[in-house]
C-alpha cells in the first residue's frame, strides 16, 4: 500500500457475476449477503435481479459490490454475453442435494470464461459455492477432491455455503473480494478502465480457504 | 354509442368513490360522491391526452388499504362492498351481452377494454380467447369435448416426466411451482401445486420448440384464479380448494390450460430459442421510449442501463412481476379484448409504465439506483385506477406513435 495522506480513501466499484443452475438458490445467497435474510419463498429470477452491497473494507477503502443475479435456466443463447460484460468477479453455485448441478458447473465456468475476460485476458476470478450444505446428507469429505476440481476448472476455492443457516456466504464474499481488490492493487475505480493488474493463480490458490466448511 | 372506451379519471383522495354523472363526447363523466363539489375533484379526461398525464398527478394519500395481493379477483378494489351504480350498468350491459343465443364478440371487446365485471369475467375472458364459441348452444358440448382432450392428454403423457427425455422438463417444472405466487396461500396447496404441473408439463412436451420456459408458470396464475372464482363466492387467496368438487377442480385445470395455451400461442416467439420476440419487442420499446421521452432515454443511456437488464422480465413475464396480481388480472381484460393485446399492445403498455416513473427515474443519480428503482417499482398498493390510468395512456401512445416512426421526434 502506498503511504499516501491520511485523508486519501479510495472507492470501488465491482461487477459479481452469481450463476449456475436454477434453483441452486443464487438469489437466497445475495439476499442473505446483501440484506442479512432467507425466505423459502424468492421467486424464479427472470432475466437478471440487480443488487448492491457496500463494504467499508478497511479505513482507507470503501467496495461497492454489484450482484448480478442470473437467471438459472440457460435459454437465452447470447443474452448472457450482455449480462457478463464488464465483470470482475464470479460465484458459479451448485446444490449438494442434486448431483446434476454439480455436473453443470463446468459449463457455466465455460460459459463464463469464453464471454467474458479480464483487459490481460486472463479470465475473471471465480470462487465455486457449495450451497445448502445444512440439508448435505452424509459429512462425507470430499476436501481433496474439490480442491483439486477446482484447480482444473480455473476456480480460486470454494466453500460450503448455507444461505438459510449463514454459512460462510460472508467469507466467501471476502475472499473474492481479496481477490477482485488483488488484481486491482493501487487503481482506484476510475483510473482503472479494466487495466488490471495479471492474476497469479499459483499465489492465489496458496491464500484459498476452500473447504472449510 | 353510450359504450366509452375511456373513462375519465378523478384524481383526488377518495378516488375509488365515483358516480357516474353524464355523458360527454361519448366519454362517460366521473364524479367523487365524497368530496363533490369540492375542488379538490381534479379531472383528467383521457379523451383530450395531455402530454404526460402521470405529471398530473399527485400521489394518492390514501391509507395502505389493500394488501399485497387481497381481492385479487377483484374487479373492484375500493373495499368499499357495494357496487356503484356505475359498475351496476356496465355488469347489466356484459349480462344481456352475454344472454344472447349469439354473442356479439366485437361488442363485447369494446365493453371489456375498460375492464369486466368479476360475476362475468370468467365466461368473457373465454370467450374473447377463442376457447368458447360466440354461439351460446354449442357452448356446453365444446366445453365438453375440451376437457376431455385436456385429460386425454393427461393420460397419454403424464406419466412420461420421468422418462429421460422429458425428465429435465418435468425437474424444472417441479423446482419453479412452489415459488409461483409464494406468498398466496392459494398457491401452497399440495392439489393446486400438481394442477400447475400437469399444465405446464403438457403444455411443454406439446410445444418442443420452445418448452417450458422460466416465467410461463407465472401465465396460468390469472386464468387459474379467474376460473376458479367461477365456482366460488368468497375471496379466493384464502380459499381451501379441497372443499371444491372434483369436478369444478377439473373444469377449472383444463379451462386454464386452453386458455393459457391460446395466450401462447401469440407470444410463442417469446420462448423459442434465444427468446426473438423478446429481444426485438426490448429493442422496440427503447425505440419507442427515445421518441416518447427523450429526457428518460437519454437520463438511462447516461447512466449505461440497457434496457433487456429490466425489460426482459417485462416481456416474459408480461409485467406479471411489476404488478400485484388483480393488476394483471385487470390488464389482461384490456389484452383480450384488444387486438394483439399480448403481443403487441403490451408494448405500448410497458412504455407507458416506463415513462410513469419519469419523475423517479430523473432523480436517480447513478446506475446502481436506476437499477434497483427499475427492478422494484412501487406498485404494491396499485388497483383498478391505476392500471386504467396506464392502459388509457399505453392506447394513446399506440395511435400517436404507432406508424409514424420519427413524426413525433423533436
Amino acid at each position: 500500500m502506498a503511504g499516501g495522506s491520511v485523508f486519501e480513501c479510495k472507492e470501488y466499484l465491482f461487477k459479481v457475476l452469481v450463476i449456475g443452475e436454477l434453483g441452486v438458490g443464487k438469489t437466497s445467497i445475495i439476499k442473505r449477503y446483501v440484506h442479512q435474510l432467507f425466505s423459502q419463498h424468492y421467486r424464479a429470477t427472470i432475466g437478471v435481479d440487480f443488487a448492491l452491497k457496500v463494504i467499508n473494507w478497511d479505513s482507507k477503502t470503501l467496495v461497492r459490490l454489484q450482484l448480478w443475479d442470473i437467471a438459472g435456466q440457460e435459454r437465452f443463447g447470447n443474452m448472457t454475453r450482455v449480462y457478463y460484460k464488464e465483470a470482475v468477479g464470479a460465484f458459479v453455485v451448485f446444490d449438494v442435494t442434486r448431483g446434476s448441478t454439480f455436473e453443470a458447473v463446468s459449463k457455466w465456468k465455460h460459459d463464463l470464461d469464453s464471454k467474458v475476460k479480464l483487459a490481460n485476458g486472463n479470465p475473471i476470478p471465480s470462487v465455486l459455492l457449495a450451497n445448502k450444505c445444512d440439508q448435505k446428507k452424509e459429512s462425507s469429505n470430499n476436501t481433496a477432491l474439490m480442491d483439486n476440481f477446482c484447480k482444473e476448472t480455473g476456480f480460486l476455492g470454494w466453500f460450503e455455503t448455507s444461505a438459510k443457516d449463514n454459512i460462510n456466504v460472508d467469507e466467501a464474499a471476502r475472499f473474492l473480494v481479496e481477490n477482485i481488490l488483488a488484481n486491482d492493487k493501487g487503481l482506484p475505480y476510475e483510473e482503472s478502465n479494466g487495466d488490471r493488474i495479471k492474476l497469479d493463480q499459483e499465489t492465489v490458490a496458496a491464500e484459498s480457504k476452500s473447504g472449510c466448511c | 354509442s353510450n359504450i366509452a372506451l375511456f373513462t375519465c379519471v378523478y384524481i383526488c383522495s377518495h378516488q375509488f368513490a365515483k358516480k357516474l354523472i353524464g355523458l360527454q363526447h361519448g366519454h362517460e363523466i366521473l364524479c367523487c360522491i365524497i368530496c363533490k363539489p369540492s375542488i379538490c375533484c381534479m379531472c383528467v379526461c383521457l379523451c383530450n391526452p395531455l402530454p404526460s398525464l402521470h405529471r398530473q398527478r399527485s400521489l394518492p394519500h390514501r391509507p395502505p388499504l389493500i394488501p399485497l395481493v387481497a381481492r385479487m379477483a377483484d374487479q373492484n378494489t375500493s373495499g368499499t362492498p357495494a357496487m356503484t351504480e356505475r359498475e351496476a350498468s356496465r355488469l347489466d350491459k356484459f349480462k344481456q351481452l352475454l344472454a344472447g343465443p349469439n354473442t356479439d364478440l366485437e361488442e363485447l371487446r369494446k365493453l371489456s377494454w375498460s375492464g369486466i365485471p368479476r360475476q362475468v369475467r370468467p365466461i368473457t375472458w373465454k370467450l374473447l380467447s377463442g376457447y368458447l364459441p360466440a354461439n351460446a348452444e354449442r357452448r356446453e358440448s365444446v366445453l365438453q369435448r375440451k376437457r376431455q382432450e385436456y385429460f386425454g392428454f393427461i393420460q397419454q403423457y403424464y406419466d412420461s416426466r420421468n422418462d429421460e427425455h422429458h425428465q429435465d422438463t418435468y425437474r424444472q417444472i417441479h423446482i419453479d411451482i412452489p415459488r409461483t405466487n409464494p406468498l398466496i396461500p392459494l398457491f401452497q396447496q399440495a392439489s393446486v401445486q400438481e394442477i400447475f404441473e400437469r399444465i405446464l408439463f403438457i403444455w411443454a412436451i406439446r410445444h418442443p420448440a420452445s418448452g417450458y420456459v422460466q416465467g410461463i408458470n407465472d401465465l396460468v396464475t390469472p386464468f387459474f384464479v379467474v376460473y376458479v372464482f367461477e365456482y366460488i363466492e368468497e375471496e379466493v387467496e384464502n380459499f381451501d380448494v379441497s372443499s371444491l368438487q372434483e369436478e369444478a377442480l377439473r373444469n377449472i385445470e383444463a379451462d386454464s390450460f386452453w386458455c393459457m395455451s391460446k395466450l401462447l400461442d401469440g407470444i410463442q416467439d417469446n420462448y423459442t430459442f434465444a427468446q426473438p420476440g423478446i429481444q426485438r419487442k426490448v429493442k422496440a420499446l427503447e425505440e419507442l421510449v427515445s421518441r416518447i421521452d427523450e429526457s428518460v432515454h437519454r437520463h438511462m443511456q447516461q447512466y449505461e442501463v440497457e434496457y433487456l437488464q429490466f425489460a426482459f422480465r417485462w416481456m416474459n413475464n408480461l409485467l406479471m412481476r411489476e404488478l400485484p396480481l388483480r393488476c394483471t388480472i385487470r390488464l389482461w381484460d384490456t389484452y383480450q379484448a384488444e387486438p394483439e393485446g399480448f403481443s403487441h399492445f403490451h408494448l405500448y403498455v410497458c412504455a407507458a409504465f416506463l415513462v410513469r416513473w419519469r419523475k423517479e427515474i430523473l432523480e436517480e443519480r447513478d446506475f446502481q439506483g436506476l437499477m434497483i428503482l427499475l427492478q422494484n417499482l412501487p406498485t404494491m398498493h396499485w388497483g383498478n385506477e391505476e392500471v386504467s390510468v396506464l392502459l388509457a395512456e399505453a392506447y394513446r401512445l399506440k395511435f400517436a406513435f404507432a406508424d409514424a416512426p420519427n413524426h413525433y421526434k423533436r
